[in-house]
């Protein structure tokens, strides 16, 4: 008995171990790539270390353009993306899942539209929309597509977070005398940290790495966001991959704090078990 | 609890307060000066940026009174936000764009404005010649800088060791794939996942077996020229004919432009067919010059076309917005910055210029000279299909090559697809 | 409880924020699209209105193949939903029953979906590449060398070849998304099942699994609606090629509205990934059922 669970376990730690050596590579790839030039990335050494460190692509990534204002840039419409998506998906579920009104089901529905369409399908319409507002070149003329096209998966998250909420909770709140909001604001919204941490990280990805609305919404360079300035370090005709590696080294390396800290929050939230059956 | 709903309201709408000043605030155009908005693909990584740089810089010092703004994006993603701004009609007041097919609808939706009664001042330093790929229905809407051509560049000392001259017919150029197969040589390296790296030989060729005439009649359907020609099918047998002679490397359909050019650069590969602007970029970089050559594309049917007769020309364009407040300004100002970039590419080595030379070139790095050495004695030249057609007949062209390189078409059938889909869209 | 449950007032201030942001950037695009459908239009001239033709020549044009992309998307469905979901879930068990080194194993698991697809791009690229490439490289190591292969070049193979590391990279995201699930079960139920005896195995399928059903089903929907909307990875590797062989509705989509300059037609395509996405994502919910819905 013992020594079958001991193979067991061996096989397990075997498989995690092999998964985490395929997961930590593009990880090392990307690093040991943006140390190359060219000649190494296509085709002379395309995994080994580099022949030279070449640190000037990080001077190069670094020097181009002004990447510290589209970093900023980046963090602004990022953090008020999550902050937005949070709070209005949050109340939206609420709304979806715990209060009772006709057409809520066909409401809920409809939100998963927003699951569906294409970024690339939506660009000139929401273009034309945005025009209409005077919205463009300007932070929230980013902003609001993304809250927009997040709020239908953050709403899918934090509804299948709020079903394990049970309705005791609530009501041994109402019999105390409290409100609809105190409701919300005591009972659920502590409730649904883990939520908030999922939500974020999903989001946070999402606009981080979005490309397609921060090019065509943004011609002013104050605005400009990271993943727009790291593809300008591409040429026309020709391209220096090592400073785009560089630069995409400097945009993963937040991502990754970020990641970090929030899977952190999720776990400690949940082991606090915050939920009780 | 209501206060703290109230605390999240205010928050909110401080935060949109801030928001909506951020997105407020105007270009104040400083002093007096008054701001024209320029984009372009010449990204701080582009061989060009600096000659747009300086090309700006002399248009301010001329004209105290404007200030250039200058924004530039990638050249993929930037096709994507020109037609959105085309569409959304949110044009800067200079924009730069391709010739051709590509910018036909541009002058069509009658968002740009004709350039003809500014083009005036300039005849004599810009040849109309070089203005016919910015000319729709008779008027011109754009003025042009650069000419881009395409060029066979090859390794002197692989062609030396393995006693090859350089290939001035088809039949030579086979003859030369043949000895360096044998020699164990790349004979050429090409993409055909980025199939319009195939489409610099092959549009080459097809140059060199039908002439200018009968190419872009048919292209442009002109004169009832059928792209279904003996000429036009000889150059696809010649693809294929190379191909099977083992001309290119085994994996080409899986090649990208990128990971294609390295072999050729690292003197792993014989030859590679491509724009001018690898010329630049051997002349910018740390490869060993010297081994590298460059000369114009085979004949293939020596009664049709020459060595003169060029693939390429000035599509680098510049356009400028019926939108712009300072129309008259704008317009004057795309010739004028047209030209210093002309100028400023070429005397930094990175292009071949549109506009004349009148100044002293005796520095220009060696092979953008040679290069334009044959472009001011050229014949002819005729855009690249890909560009020269509209977006529908180039996408589907693309897309027969790359059939007719895999060998799910023969050269009869490539032909006369690229026939029909060109009658489909007259 | 009820009268709480129903405040008009509370409810409108609840839905309203997202609901006004969904109707002006999701639901008023999705109807601009559906007019621009019915248009024979380049997106930049003047369009002109010609009723459903366009979706008749999506089904019936033969240069569009429009079906063989539909296929192509559910093939790659099929293969994220029985064998990219089984494993995330296998992972966030396995994570989530309290392993030495969850945490850091939790947060490596996760890396691939944290880098941008550029580099992941890349270093697939890399990996299929037909002269120098890490999976040529170890067919012929090992003496397989007749498998050796243009991976993404040959129009046979180019639909694995995009496959398999669009199944590769999403797989931590749902294992995150199911070991929050996992670990938001009741300790209670679990532990009531080991003293009956339970095997882990048992447990996970008899208790764990039916407890988390909203995510498992909330991952379902993610991984097929992602399947029809998948573009970054394909773009990078093949751009739909040869020859269509990986082509998906959103290269095509995009071909068409950016490409090939026909807006109207690409539209169409759009309002179709729309549809069909919603139409799964909304029968999936049923199939799913949770109690309550």
């Amino acid at each position: 008995m013992m020594a079958k669970r001991r193979i067991k376990t061996t096989v397990k730690y075997v498989i995690l171990i092999f998964w985490t050596l395929v997961s930590l590579f593009p990880l090392y790839y990307m690093f040991t790539f943006s140390l190359k030039d060219n000649r190494e990335i296509f085709g002379a050494n395309i995994i080994g270390l580099p022949a030279h460190w070449l640190w000037s692509n990080y001077k190069d990534a670094l020097t181009t353009g002004n990447m510290g204002l589209y970093f900023m840039n980046s963090i602004i419409v990022t953090g008020f993306t999550i902050i937005f998506t949070i709070l209005f998906s949050l109340m939206a579920t609420f709304a979806l899942e715990r209060m009772v009104w006709k057409g809520r089901k066909q409401v809920n529905a409809i939100f998963m539209l927003g699951l569906t369409v294409p970024i690339h399908a939506a660009i000139l319409p929401v273009f034309i929309i945005l025009r209409k507002f005077h919205m463009l070149n300007s932070y929230q003329s980013l902003i609001i597509p993304y809250v927009a096209f997040a709020l239908a998966m953050a709403i899918m998250i934090s509804a299948s977070f709020m079903i394990n909420i049970p309705k005791e909770l609530e009501e041994a709140a109402c019999i105390d005398g409290a409100g609809i909001y105190k409701i919300f604001w005591t009972i659920i919204c502590p409730l649904m940290k883990p939520a908030f941490s999922s939500v974020a990280i999903f989001t946070f990805l999402q606009a981080w790495n979005e490309l397609m609305f921060a090019i065509i919404y943004i011609s002013d360079g104050r605005y400009r966001t990271l993943s727009v300035g790291i593809q300008s370090l591409s040429g026309a005709y020709t391209t220096e991959w090592g400073p785009i590696g560089a630069g995409l080294v400097i945009a993963t390396f937040p991502t990754l704090i970020a990641y970090l800290f929030m899977s952190k929050k999720i776990q400690a939230s949940l082991m606090a078990g915050a939920i009780k059956g | 609890m209501k206060k703290k709903i109230l605390s999240i309201a205010l928050c909110l709408t401080m935060t949109a307060g801030i928001l909506a000043g951020c997105g407020a605030k105007k270009d104040s155009d400083s002093g007096d000066k008054k701001t024209l908005t320029m984009w372009s693909i010449a990204t701080e990584a582009d061989n060009m940026h600096s000659s747009y740089l300086k090309a700006i810089e002399e248009y301010e010092k001329a004209h105290p009174d404007y200030k250039i703004k200058f924004e530039t994006f990638e050249n993929q993603a930037y096709k994507t936000k020109i037609k959105s701004a085309v569409a959304a009609n949110e044009l800067p007041d200079i924009f730069f764009t391709f010739g051709g097919g590509f910018s036909e609808p541009f002058a069509k939706s009658g968002k740009v404005v004709e350039l003809d009664k500014y083009y005036e001042k300039y005849k004599d330093l810009l040849p109309e010649a070089a203005l016919k790929n910015q000319t729709y229905d008779g008027k011109l809407y754009g003025s042009t800088f650069t000419t881009p051509v395409s060029m066979m560049f090859y390794n002197k000392a692989i062609f030396k060791k393995n006693n090859i001259e350089v290939p001035k017919t088809y039949d030579e150029l086979l003859n030369a794939v043949k000895v360096l197969k044998k020699a164990g040589i790349t004979p050429i390296s090409t993409s055909v996942k980025d199939t319009w790296v195939l489409g610099m030989l092959h549009d080459g060729l097809t140059l060199k077996s039908a002439g200018p005439t009968k190419l872009q009649n048919a292209l442009l359907k002109k004169d009832g020229q059928s792209y279904n020609d003996p000429d036009m099918l000889q150059s696809a047998k010649d693809v294929v004919e190379l191909k099977k002679a083992g001309a290119f490397e085994d994996g080409a359909t899986g090649l990208s432009n990128d990971e294609a050019v390295q072999p050729f650069l690292d003197g792993k590969a014989a030859m590679f067919f491509t724009g001018s602007w690898l010329g630049g970029d051997v002349n910018n970089k740390s490869y060993n010059k010297d081994d590298f050559g460059v000369a114009p594309i085979p004949v293939v049917n020596d009664k049709n076309a020459t060595l003169g007769d060029f693939m390429g020309g000035a599509s680098d364009t510049l356009m400028v917005a019926k939108s712009s407040k300072n129309k008259e300004v704008a317009c004057e100002a795309a010739f004028e910055i047209a030209k210093n970039i002309s100028k400023n590419a070429y005397l930094e080595g990175v292009a071949i210029p549109a506009w004349k030379i009148d100044y002293d070139d005796s520095k220009v790095a060696g092979m953008t000279k040679e290069i334009a050495g044959y472009t001011t004695k050229a014949h002819s030249f005729t855009l690249w299909f890909d560009t020269l057609l509209q977006a529908e007949d180039a996408n589907k062209y693309l897309e027969l090559l790359e059939q007719l390189y895999t060998g799910g078409i023969t050269p009869e059938q490539y032909v006369k697809a690229m026939a029909d889909q060109l009658d489909s869209t007259k | 409880m009820g009268s709480v449950r129903n405040n008009k007032k509370a409810i409108a201030v609840f839905i309203l924020p997202a609901a006004i942001l969904f109707i002006v950037i999701i639901i008023v695009p999705i109807f601009m699209s559906a007019y621009y459908s019915l248009l024979n239009w380049d997106g930049m001239t003047t369009g002109k209105f010609i009723g459903f033709q366009n979706y008749v020549n999506l089904f019936t044009d033969p240069s569009v193949n429009f079906m063989k992309t539909l296929w192509d998307a559910i093939i790659l469905a099929v293969f994220s939903v029985f064998i990219q979901l089984p494993i995330s879930l296998g992972l966030a068990l396995v994570l989530a029953k309290g392993i030495k080194g969850e945490r850091f194993f939790l947060s490596v698991f996760f890396i691939p979906v944290l880098i941008s697809s550029v580099v992941i791009g890349q270093l697939w690229l890399k990996i299929y590449n037909p002269n120098y490439g890490l999976l040529n490289a170890f067919l012929k190591a090992v003496g397989l060398s007749k498998w050796v292969h243009t991976w993404l070049g040959d129009e046979k193979t180019a639909l694995m070849a995009v496959i398999v590391p669009i199944l590769w990279q999403f797989i931590g995201y749902h294992m995150l998304l199911l070991y929050a699930g996992v670990k938001s079960v009741p300790k209670e139920l679990t532990e009531a099942a080991k003293i009956d005896g339970a095997t882990s195995w048992q447990i996970s399928w008899n208790v764990i699994i039916p407890q988390i059903k909203p995510v498992i089903r909330m991952c379902i929907i993610f991984a097929v609606v992602g399947s029809f909307k998948t573009f970054d990875m394909i773009y990078v590797l093949t751009n739909g090629g040869p020859a269509h062989a990986s082509e998906v509705p959103s290269t095509l989509m995009i071909s068409l509205i950016f490409g090939r300059n026909q807006y109207g037609f690409g539209s169409a395509v759009a309002i179709i990934i729309i549809a069909l996405c919603f139409i799964f994502a909304i029968g999936i919910r049923r199939v799913f059922k949770v109690e309550e819905d």
